[in-house]
């Protein structure tokens, strides 16, 4: 890319007698290959308005700062670059921005505070709430081996940036929702054999607002930058909180039913969740040629109810399979090393 | 007025680990930070922490590292503290929850670090700061910790010779409030930001630095400021030691390597203040580009830069434009680390300022001397974190700080009216930030850097004084009170520009080269002149003034300097 001048479209906001009001302001900025929004940001507020507000500090997407709404998905401004929006980028899985204008706008799901600032209060509150810290109790093993934190590496990865909260579709329909970052949170510490109340934590998890109120959209997966994909560790706090016979409430009784359903008719309203979550906890391999006939489409029919599937034999198999060899929920994430200094 | 036992400002690694001391003895303790404590500048720290955990390592060793490391200036006695208390500071760290890399037997893991003689640097794979600081914040939500988020330090306040709390800003709302406290310990990190190219934060400014120089306290060692060798050219973001270790080539604009010019047997791998000079004097000898030099990958190979060099090779493209596959990597020597800071005994109590403490980097406990080991800082930042808090629960339970010292609410009165004043300052012939900002540290970059002279440092000191004048007359343009930022980026600048004034004074008056500091004019070490600290302090009228303070030592004569050979 050129040095080239580009459009920024920035929604701006101010509170005025205690209510929001926006405005959307283009500034021209001129941008290069390394441009990212954060520097095109900081230029409008150093050169053009010094009155733009926005958070930032590390600018290399460790401190989760400058998390914003950009052009369709909350993004990291400093992990985004200005070309990757306007072309697109399919590794990073970005359509390149209609007009070629880049659109700039505060966090959702969170009240605004000023131009791109939201309140991270009620985050927070919500992560606090899940109580995030290591607990002594009847379950907890102090024998750590070389691979005890695979577990907990990937969610550990987590910067509170918001963004999985900003796009998840759960939250806009329940705002008390916990939100993805905070149940990846709890993951993090049910998956850590130091812990001493797995247990517990999962009945509470298992309670409203908690794990059971994911929709299972796969905004959160799509949104974060750190790859945590929260949503995994919704479907493995929600395997674990069954395994540990954590049934007695409407998420985990849906999903018994759902289960019965597919082993008795061999059908389900939403035969890819199946799949899905299948491929999400990485044992589609060990099913083999039963999943794979699956995967192919033998569980035709997306409505539920009104007869068998042709070959319930096979989706039975299916099921004796996962009986017989049942799936580590627990996915690992190898220590990645040591890094620089 | 809001009234504290401790208050701690800053919520990094150091003041999160202080104030753990404070609320576990019971006291009333608070932090507060300018952003929220996850996203201060200790999480960037990706390579680990130094202590003599493993049986056959020797904390004594640690320390001869440390002393040799630090060119002989850092403090002895607050070294044996740090090396002797870090295994039990990591192992405190683990009980807490901190999820550190495991050997196969389960004990923490520990890899190699430069300048030392055994791998004893703890880490937790490539995120050793974040993953202790969320640990630290984890507790501070287990014990009920007050912290003052969003909260932005406007000035330590005294009562006679004594810290008495501080004046803080609620960003949000813009508010002034005072906060009064027995015992005050500033924990705001380091002021990379002063040079153009650094690794580090934007919000490292120094803040608490120079606003305890203007309460009273003395700063130390100023001077000593660590130049990482390969920052990416425009942006600074780090490129690790480890690409060096694979095999790069560090190559000027003739295309041709030059480190066996300077280090012939180590060339690339030479130590960091080594590389970072030879790579200046290419830059200044016009064999760079555009201010850098580059460093080479091409000759490894595509597979091998695809299977090791991963992420090394996205952030070159994503913040140079260049795929080392087939064009070098654009790097100059940034900014990395500041080694002064307030100057504290070995408990890291001001001996100025009679109730004020630091601790981690704003701290000049001196461990590093002048020039620190890598993976010492955030070993210093859970030890001095820790010994810092202890000491403040004893002061203010058994010493002097048992009574309150009395607060001023013409302090509040006073910082409201310079905020008033700033938001005043019409645009039309004022001065702008980003310009004040931008030749400010261009200037320290080129003439306070990796080389100095006493002409360089002479321009550096010209433009301290013209960034004086204009932040007479820089303006902001927003004059609204909710979230301005334009106000705080206004009073960070001007925290900046104090501390320049200072770093530049002590590097001129240091006519010797020792760690971080390389005179051209004086090329040699001189041991008999400058085994020891500059102080520097600032009067009521604002003047900086310079100061020497000795260099403590203990009895070992294993800690006698000798030359620094690797
Ligand atoms: C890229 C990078 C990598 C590094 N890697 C390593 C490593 O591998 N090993 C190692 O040992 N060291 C490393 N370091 C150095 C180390 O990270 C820092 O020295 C250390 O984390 C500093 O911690 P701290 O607690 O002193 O301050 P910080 O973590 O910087 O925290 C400062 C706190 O002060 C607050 N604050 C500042 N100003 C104000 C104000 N005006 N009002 C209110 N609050 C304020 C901030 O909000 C923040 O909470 C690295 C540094 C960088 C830049
Ligand atoms: S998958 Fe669940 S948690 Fe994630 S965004 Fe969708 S509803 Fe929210
Ligand atoms: S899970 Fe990802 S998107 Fe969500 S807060 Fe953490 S880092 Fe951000
Ligand atoms: S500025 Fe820290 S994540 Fe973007």
């Amino acid at each position: 890319m050129q040095e080239q001048t580009v459009t920024f479209r920035i929604l701006r906001g101010t509170i005025v007698n205690d209510k929001l009001v926006q405005r959307t302001q283009d500034f021209e900025v001129p941008c290069d290959a390394t441009t990212t929004v954060l520097h095109a940001l900081e230029w409008i507020k150093g050169e053009i308005d010094g009155t733009l507000t926005f958070r930032r500090s590390c600018r290399a997407s460790i401190c989760g700062s400058c998390g914003m709404y950009i052009n369709g998905r909350s993004r990291l401004a400093c992990k985004t670059k200005v070309n990757d929006i306007l072309a697109g980028n399919v590794a990073k899985n970005i359509a390149p921005a209609k007009d070629g204008v880049i659109e700039v706008g505060p966090q959702r799901n969170q009240p605004v505070l000023k131009d791109l600032v939201v309140d991270i209060e009620p985050f927070y509150a919500k992560v606090k709430t899940l109580d995030p810290f290591v607990q002594d109790g009847p379950e907890k093993d102090e024998h750590v081996t070389k691979d005890s934190f695979s577990q907990v590496n990937m969610v550990s990865n987590c910067i509170m940036c918001g963004a999985c909260y900003s796009d998840c579709t759960a939250m806009v329909e329940n705002p008390d929702f916990f939100g993805p970052a905070a149940l990846a949170k709890a993951y993090r510490f049910v998956a850590d054999p130091r812990e001493g109340n797995k247990t517990e934590r999962l009945k509470e998890l298992s309670e409203k607002n908690g794990i059971w109120d994911c929709t299972r959209c796969n905004m959160c997966i799509d949104a974060c930058p750190k790859g945590v994909a929260p949503m995994e560790a919704i479907v493995k706090l929600r395997s674990l909180a069954m395994e540990a016979g954590i049934t007695d409430n409407r998420g985990a009784k849906h999903a018994m039913v759902f289960k019965d359903d597919i082993a008795t008719w061999g059908v389900l309203n939403e035969p890819f969740m199946l799949l899905k979550t299948a491929g999400v906890v990485g044992a589609l391999g060990q099913l083999g040629n039963a999943l794979n006939l699956a995967k192919v489409g033998k569980i035709p029919n997306p409505f539920p109810f009104d007869h068998k599937v042709d070959k319930l034999d096979e989706v039975k198999a299916i099921y004796r399979e996962l009986q017989e060899n049942p799936i580590d929920v627990r996915t690992r994430s190898d220590d990645s090393g040591p890094g620089a200094g | 007025m809001i009234q504290h036992d401790i208050l701690i400002i800053g919520a990094g690694l150091a003041g999160m680990r202080a104030a753990f001391e404070g609320i576990s003895a019971g006291l009333d303790t608070a932090v507060v930070s300018k952003i929220h404590p996850l996203r201060s500048h200790s999480c960037a720290a990706q390579g680990g922490v130094n202590a003599a955990i493993n049986p056959k390592d020797d904390w004594r060793h640690h320390a001869y590292d440390t002393v040799k490391g630090a060119d002989y200036v850092g403090d002895q006695d607050s070294i044996d503290l740090m090396c002797s208390e870090a295994p039990q500071a990591v192992l405190d760290m683990d009980a807490m929850g901190c999820p550190f890399s495991r050997e196969e037997d389960g004990t923490i893991a520990q890899r190699a670090f430069g300048g030392q003689n055994f791998p004893r640097t703890a880490y937790a794979a490539d995120r050793t700061g974040h993953a202790m600081l969320h640990t630290l914040w984890e507790q501070a939500i287990k014990l009920g910790t007050k912290v003052y988020d969003e909260y932005f330090l406007m000035k330590i306040t005294t009562d006679g010779g004594r810290a008495s709390g501080a004046i803080v800003m609620d960003v949000k709302t813009g508010k002034l409030h005072q906060i009064n406290a027995k015992a005050v310990c500033i924990a705001t990190g380091g002021y990379g930001r002063l040079f153009a190219s650094n690794t580090n934060a934007m919000t490292n400014t120094g803040d608490g630095l120079a606003h305890a120089m203007r309460a009273g306290a003395a700063a130390a060692d100023l001077e000593f400021v660590q130049f990482h060798p390969t920052g990416l050219r425009n942006s600074g973001i780090l490129i690790s030691e480890g690409v060096r270790g694979e095999g790069a080539y560090l190559i000027g604009k003739d295309g041709q390597r030059f480190m066996q010019k300077y280090a012939p047997n180590k060339l690339e791998l030479a130590s960091r203040d080594v590389v970072s000079r030879s790579m200046t004097t290419e830059i200044m000898n016009g064999n760079g580009v555009n201010g850098g030099v580059f460093l080479d990958v091409r000759h490894l190979g595509r597979d091998l830069i695809l299977e090791r060099l991963p992420q090394i090779r996205q952030l070159s493209i994503d913040f140079e434009g260049v795929d080392p596959i087939d064009q070098p990597i654009p790097v100059r020597p940034t900014c990395h680390y500041t080694m002064g800071g307030i100057r504290t005994n070995k408990m890291g109590q001001s001996e100025q300022l009679q109730g004020l403490f630091a601790a981690g980097e704003a701290a000049c406990v001196s461990v590093h001397g002048a020039n620190r080991l890598g993976a010492n800082s955030l070993l210093e930042t859970i030890v001095f974190g820790k010994i810092t808090g202890k000491d403040m629960v004893d002061f203010v339970t058994n010493r002097e700080g048992r009574e309150r010292p009395k607060s001023d609410a013409g302090d509040v009165q006073e910082v409201s009216a310079q905020i008033a004043q700033l938001k005043a300052r019409p645009r039309e012939g004022g001065a702008k930030q980003s310009d004040i900002r931008k030749y400010l540290t261009e200037a320290m970059q080129e003439y306070c850097g990796v080389f100095r002279s006493a002409e360089g440092l002479a321009q550096a000191m010209d433009a301290v004084n013209r960034a004086k004048a204009d932040m007479q007359k820089v303006f902001v343009d927003d004059k609204t009170d909710a979230f301005n930022t334009d106000v705080i980026t206004a009073l960070e600048l001007g925290n900046l520009v104090l501390l320049a004034e200072a770093t530049v004074m002590a590097a001129i008056e240091r006519t010797e080269s020792r760690g971080a500091q390389s005179r051209i004019d004086y090329p040699k070490r001189d041991d008999a002149n400058w085994i020891v600290h500059i102080t520097s302090t600032v009067d009521p009228n604002g003047k900086l003034t310079l100061g020497r303070d000795a260099v403590r030592t203990v009895d070992n004569p294993q800690y006698a300097p000798a030359e620094r050979v690797y």
